[in-house]
């Protein structure tokens, strides 16, 4: 006679899930594979440029980059956690680049009379989120990848900003546009100049002095504010408003989050909209500090978007990311493009070299990751 | 007994030149399961999508406490009190366990979507319903994707009471389950009956897990009513012989042995 079992298991199925303690926790963070690669290129970087990557003027440069790369970077991760990619973001920077410069030199559209800082920016920007709206509609309605609806927007755009520069201002280049940073407030806030205040206390430290000893940097570009403002405001919806859970749960399973009511068409709108917000303030910034633009600006910057997003943990399949692991993305990337203006016996185009690796590296962590927090489902 | 909690008329969805529901007469009670059976491509899809608004009948009347209505969204089904509960369970394995729960329905403080959640009393809500149900969730931090199947069914139909469901539609509530889980499930439905006020309907493949638990059937083939009763006036043999949409099993036998 066999013995039957009567001992039920006493384990319920809460005890299955391990917690861990605090430092098995942090492991499992989206964040922290790409914290540890930033930690390597900073301490990389600093040694090898001999500290010249982090004085005074390196600081504010590198700053600077990653910046740029950090405000697009933001807008993808978002619309990448709710499930979607924007491929016109490149093609976007250039065409806001062009309408601000090009309503500047030549006045406003319409014959409306001369531009000011504000009224090209406004116009602009009234432009661009409609586009945004244009693309985040034609996806949601056709149903169509945003993949290769924004794909089109890529070359429509950029064709387009090629075309109008060279009917209207015979070359696809404008340059020597007035300093109106220097005049007009509102340039100011994108080409200029902030955290003033920490470059006077390095000054009176016994830092930031050139060889004549006066103060040799002034502050950092206005577009750090920005990113900071971009990323904080990202970092606050996503993880404790409303807006937030609508953009993971439209993510995750669209289906889902729309039987349960969630407006998943308005949040992918809304998201294309704000990709075509950050490329607009991308382009401000550029064409307000150098007074220039150029038909090619922002040219595969798209791609480096997304690169950063993924390096950052955000899943290409939507529904899960980080605005943290994205700036410290941004941070990695911006360094390591700059790193040939530091350390010139290496060659510029290593950078991309680096993009590739850390990139196929990083999206073999999303995916294990993925399968250990879904239950491999 | 009052009236039904939902009754349908001559409910027809035509898909095109294709007929899912060719005029479907269904009453559910409260404090009843009611058991909807039928093979694959019977109509029981097309059923509920419509109680649930998802698809609009092209024919007939939905009446919900006597009242009759009209669904043009998932959200309005819900607001007139229908949950429905999807294979799929609606449900989103990298979101929380709270997150998931308040889905759409969360609550804020401050305006707009842009309101701020109330990540605190939303832990509460979800952990002492999740209690109520029968499972104690440790950390409604933890995700979805780390609970068993069983229990992803009980918060999905957790969350559609809480959120004022008196019809629950429980689509194939077991059919992905293992065998444990699957009784977990039942379980679950047995509480909820208890409650009372809260009808219940139960599609399902299964003629053991429908005799188990509901208290009335209605039989679907070809997007008709092949039949109905109460567990008191059907048989087993009747129901396996429903199930198969009207065919013999013993002519299946048959079949069979010519082979």
């Amino acid at each position: 006679m066999t013995q039957v079992m009567t001992n039920m298991p006493k384990r319920t199925e809460a005890d299955r899930l391990d917690r861990g303690g605090r430092l098995d926790r942090l492991k499992r963070r989206p964040e922290i594979g790409v914290f540890l690669v930033m930690a390597i290129v900073i301490a990389a970087i600093a040694v090898a440029s001999e500290g010249n990557a982090f004085n005074a003027l390196g600081l504010k440069n590198n700053l600077s980059i990653i910046s740029q790369f950090g405000i697009i970077a933001v807008g993808a991760c978002l619309l990448m956690i709710a499930g979607e990619f924007d491929l016109s973001i490149g093609s976007m920077i250039g065409f806001a680049g062009m309408s601000m410069a090009m309503m500047l030199k030549w006045g406003l559209p319409f014959g409306l009379g001369p531009a000011t800082p504000f009224t090209a920016f406004a116009l602009t920007l009234c432009m661009t989120l409609f586009l945004g709206w244009l693309i985040g509609t034609i996806v949601v309605r056709s149903k169509l990848s945003s993949f290769i609806v924004s794909l089109a927007f890529l070359f429509f755009l950029r064709g387009l900003t090629e075309v109008s520069f060279r009917v209207i201002n015979k070359s696809t280049q404008i340059s020597g546009l007035p300093d109106y940073k220097e005049t007009s407030w509102f340039a100011d806030l994108f080409g200029g100049q902030a955290f003033g205040w920490v470059y006077d206390i390095w000054f009176r430290l016994g830092g930031n002095a050139n060889r004549a000893g006066e103060q040799w940097v002034a502050g950092f570009d206005m577009r750090v504010v920005w990113f900071i403002l971009v990323a904080g405001a990202a970092y606050v919806v996503l993880s404790r408003t409303q807006a937030g859970n609508w953009i993971y749960a439209t993510g995750d399973s669209q289906a889902s989050a729309r039987a349960n009511g969630v407006p998943v068409d308005k949040v992918r709108i809304s998201l294309f909209m704000l990709t075509a917000f950050c490329a607009t303030l991308f382009a401000a910034c550029q064409v307000f500090e150098t007074n220039t633009a150029d038909a090619a600006k922002g040219n595969l910057k798209e791609l480096e978007a997304i690169a950063i997003a993924v390096v950052g943990g955000t899943l290409m399949t939507g529904g899960f990311g980080s605005v943290i692991g994205v700036v410290f993305g941004a941070v990695t990337f911006g360094l390591v493009a700059n790193a040939v203006f530091f350390i010139p016996a290496i060659d510029g185009s290593f950078y991309r070299v680096f993009v590739g690796a850390v990139l196929l590296i990083a999206v073999f962590l999303n995916e294990s990751m993925r399968k250990r927090i879904t239950g491999g489902l | 007994m009052s009236g039904p909690l939902i009754r349908t008329e001559g409910l027809v969805k035509r898909f095109g030149p294709f007929t899912a529901l060719n005029g479907i007469d269904l009453e559910v009670h409260a404090g009843e399961i009611h058991a909807l059976l039928g093979d694959n491509g019977a109509g029981k899809s097309t059923l509920i999508k419509t109680l649930s608004g998802i698809h609009p009948p092209t024919e007939g009347q939905i009446y919900v406490e006597g009242r009759p209505v009209n669904f043009r969204s998932p959200r309005d089904a819900s607001d007139a009190g229908i949950g429905t509960v999807y294979q799929d369970l609606a449900i989103n394995p990298l979101l929380s366990v709270t997150r998931n729960f308040f889905m759409g329905r969360e609550l804020r403080t401050g305006p707009g979507p842009f309101g701020m959640l109330k990540m605190d009393e939303m832990d509460r809500i979800t952990h002492e319903e999740m209690v109520k149900i029968g499972i104690n969730v440790s950390d409604p931090g933890q995700l979805i994707g780390t609970m068993s199947g069983g229990q992803r069914q009980t918060l999905a139909i957790a969350r559609a009471i809480h959120f004022g469901a008196k019809v629950l539609i429980l689509d194939e509530p077991t059919s992905a389950l293992g065998q444990k889980q699957q009784m977990e499930v039942l379980k679950t439905m047995m509480r909820v009956k208890k409650r009372g006020g809260i009808a219940i309907i139960f599609i399902t493949h299964n003629e053991i897990h429908s005799q188990l638990v509901a208290d009335r059937f209605t039989f679907l083939a070809l997007g008709e009513v092949i039949g109905r009763g109460t567990k008191a006036e059907l048989e087993g043999e009747d129901i396996r012989h429903l199930m198969a949409g009207g065919h013999e099993i013993r002519d299946l036998e048959l079949e069979l042995a010519a082979v």
